[in-house]
């Protein structure tokens, strides 16, 4: 293993291994992604795995979702299936004050293009009979849907390795330095040098960023998830907080918690999740929970991505964002134009990471 | 549920702590997932020896009954099929029981919850006939089921030996015993003489390299030394070894370390069997795998523990008893198996000078 490259990406989940995998579609540069761990094992490992757009806002944010779970069919021609379902999305409500609300929310995400449908109860139950019928109505999309988070990264890696990209895993990185032009990167196993760097660590982004004495503000946010034992098909769409998945596992979670980073599920969590689900699709009462676990999620201060250069430090990027599932194939092709052309074929403006010094100011 | 001292699991390391606060007016509740208590004890027909006391030489069904029978004149409730499952983030114990979740809070809690059994893997290991020792073991003596007609044992530890010395007593065939290494495992010098008599062949420097057969085990082929062996079997039992049962104890937020010669990662503890988290104790193979002398004098010994801790027991009798509890566990483990004695007393060791250094910071 060679320990100089052209770039080097920190960080192996669904964002930095997509961006590993945009990169190197041109096979001009030499690529190496560096993991603290396996792939999997952290973030990308412990989701839903929704493609989720219709509810996102601001619009301008809801737009950059929607071209993300457009360009799934066309990420899957390249590098394999991903199980990509577009399953159409539900949001139920469940009191009539808020139908204005998800009028607004139609209203507003048209002008982006999204369309949004808001249904009556009757519906609702019409396209999902299995929703309790104490739903007042919902917001329905087509454009969402979700899909199977283990192949996507996998299958990321397999194509960004197929165009000579090396993996370093188990690999934790200590410190990063800069010199001249030399981004010198201090791991378990050695030191590598740089001409570029991307930080695409989920919630560890913070620490990477700490070594480059750039504050990422970003918070770890845990979501427990609650796993049904196999049952027959029940749900037809992706709703707000739970899916089936295609072996008829049903994945139900809601729960947001400051936790750090850990990992443990609690019984408070899972009563209250289970008990959501039973208010959603009553069905559920009869299902039996298999097993349950968290994730740590990354979510930025104000809830949005934070994509582009890092300021005062050329030639250094991150990509560091909740919904990095649903966004992966839209983050990899703009990271790719951005340090290919030095400009995106969308303005990215809204997701430097200098908003924040703004907000402060 | 409220009760002075929550046990879980129901084996002998369980049933043995039980008896001290038990017999003191303590309110002990046990619980086990399975149907009935006495862990794998209550199948194992084998004479033990090297026993604390009141136990003399004795089979193990028998001394399984008669932990329990010593326990019924006290305040203890026995819980069949309620299995640990999570933790509330109060600290109160979740037991799950058909389909409830039964909340449980407990003054102390030990964890006796056992260990594992190891498996080995060759291609064919997931064709029905295919078992573990112990399993073999609750399929003749619990469940009075022949488990197959022609055996082969992988593993050539003391629990293989007791147990090919079963299969041989309900009229199965023992074909051989295939062992890895260049010599048996079984140290127990009577033990070696008996098993001579049976006329079992002995394959070291051996190892399955595949199971064939159409829906079930038919056919065994071993590798020694470059050498093919085939025979005609229908039953392949694994003798792989133990390892301690972790999830209860990351439930509980207990440290863990790694320790060899105690059979892998096991809680970390201290003398009293206190872990890092103090309401919670832990005894029997959970700490350790050990003999079945160890597992009912670390019981005993855990028992105490919980005792003195709740003000029940004066200082200056727990600690005369303690003493008298490791001076036997000296006897019986310390020249039974003197690695995991030295190992034991070295990990306390180490537990405790952490435990200080926390301490003084």
């Amino acid at each position: 293993m060679k320990n100089s490259y052209d770039i080097a990406i920190i960080g192996s989940g669904a964002v930095g291994s997509s961006i590993a995998y945009h990169l190197s579609e041109t096979k001009q540069k030499d690529i190496l992604v560096i993991d603290k761990g396996f792939p999997l094992a952290g973030t990308s490992g412990s989701t839903q795995a929704w493609v989720w757009v219709h509810p996102k806002t601001p619009s301008w944010y809801g737009e950059l979702n929607m071209y993300s779970a457009e360009l799934y069919p066309i990420l899957e021609k390249k590098i394999g299936d991903v199980e990509y379902r577009r399953t159409g999305g539900i949001a139920p409500f469940f009191s009539e004050s808020d139908r204005k609300d998800a009028l607004k929310l139609a209203e507003a995400q048209a002008e982006a293009g999204i369309n949004i449908d808001v249904l009556s109860r009757k519906e609702v139950l019409e396209k999902e009979p299995a929703l309790s019928p104490n739903i007042a109505g919902a917001t329905f999309s087509q454009l969402d849907g979700n899909v199977n988070p283990f192949r996507l990264v996998e299958l990321y890696i397999k194509a960004a390795k197929k165009n000579d990209v090396t993996f370093s895993f188990y690999n934790r990185v200590h410190d990063i330095q800069k010199r001249k032009d030399t981004f010198t990167i201090h791991t378990e196993k050695g030191e590598f040098a740089a001409k570029q760097l991307i930080l695409a660590g989920g919630p560890w982004t913070k620490e990477l960023g700490n070594m480059i004495n750039i504050t990422i503000p970003v918070k770890q946010v845990r979501g427990q998830i609650l796993v049904t034992e196999p049952l027959a098909p029940l749900l037809k769409h992706t709703i707000g907080g739970i899916r089936q998945a295609n072996n008829g596992e049903i994945l139900i979670g809601y729960s947001k918690e400051e936790v750090g980073y850990d990992r443990r599920t609690d019984l408070d969590v899972i009563h209250d999740t289970a008990n959501m689900a039973v208010q959603y699709v009553p069905d559920l009462a009869k299902a039996n929970v298999v097993r349950c676990f968290s994730g740590i999620r990354v979510m930025p201060e104000d809830g949005l991505p934070i994509i582009g250069n890092l300021p005062g430090l050329e030639n250094a990027f991150i990509a560091s964002m909740h919904s990095g599932i649903t966004l992966s194939p839209i983050v990899g092709t703009l990271m790719s134009e951005l340090i290919f052309d030095g400009e995106t074929s969308i303005d990215i403006q809204n997701y430097d990471i200098q908003r924040f010094e703004k907000m402060k100011a | 549920m409220e009760t002075d001292v929550l046990i879980i699991g129901g084996g002998p390391a369980g049933l043995n702590a039980a008896f001290e606060p038990a017999s003191n007016g303590m309110n002990v509740t046990i619980i086990d997932e399975s149907f009935s208590f006495g862990g794998q004890l209550r199948s194992q027909t084998q004479y033990f020896d090297h026993l604390p006391r009141p136990f003399n030489r004795e089979r193990g069904t028998n001394l399984s009954r008669k932990l329990i029978d010593r326990l019924l004149p006290f305040d203890v409730d026995f819980l069949p099929q309620h299995t640990f499952v999570g933790k509330y983030k109060d600290g109160t114990i979740g037991v799950s029981h058909k389909n409830e979740v039964i909340p449980i809070n407990a003054k102390k809690v030990i964890i006796a919850t056992g260990a594992a059994e190891e498996a080995i893997m060759f291609p064919g290991w997931t064709l029905p006939g295919v078992m573990t020792i112990g399993a073999a073991q609750i399929l003749m003596n619990r469940d009075r089921v022949m488990p197959g007609k022609d055996a082969i044992i992988v593993g050539s530890n003391e629990f293989a030996f007791d147990v090919v010395q079963q299969l041989k007593d309900v009229g199965a065939n023992v074909h051989g015993i295939v062992e890895s290494d260049s010599q048996m495992r079984l140290q127990n010098s009577q033990k070696i003489e008996a098993f001579k008599n049976l006329g079992i062949p002995l394959y070291v420097n051996a190892s399955i390299t595949e199971a064939q057969g159409k829906g079930k085990v038919e056919k065994v082929f071993l590798g020694r030394n470059g050498e093919k062996i085939n025979l005609d079997v229908d039953l392949i039992c694994i003798a792989g070894g133990l390892m301690s049962i972790l999830e209860p104890f990351e439930i509980m937020d207990c440290k863990l370390v790694y320790n060899q010669a105690l059979g892998g990662w096991i809680p970390e503890y201290d003398k009293h069997f206190e872990t890092s988290n103090q309401s919670t104790y832990v005894a029997g193979n959970a700490a350790g795998i050990t003999s079945i002398g160890g597992i009912l004098t670390t019981g005993e010994l855990t028992g105490v523990s919980v005792m003195a801790s709740l003000g029940v027991l004066k200082s200056e009798e727990a600690a005369e008893r303690k003493r008298d509890l490791w001076h036997q566990l000296y006897q019986i483990e310390g020249i039974q198996r003197p690695d995991t004695y030295h190992a034991r007393l070295a990990a306390i060791k180490d537990f405790n000078t952490s435990k200080d250094r926390t301490l003084t910071k």
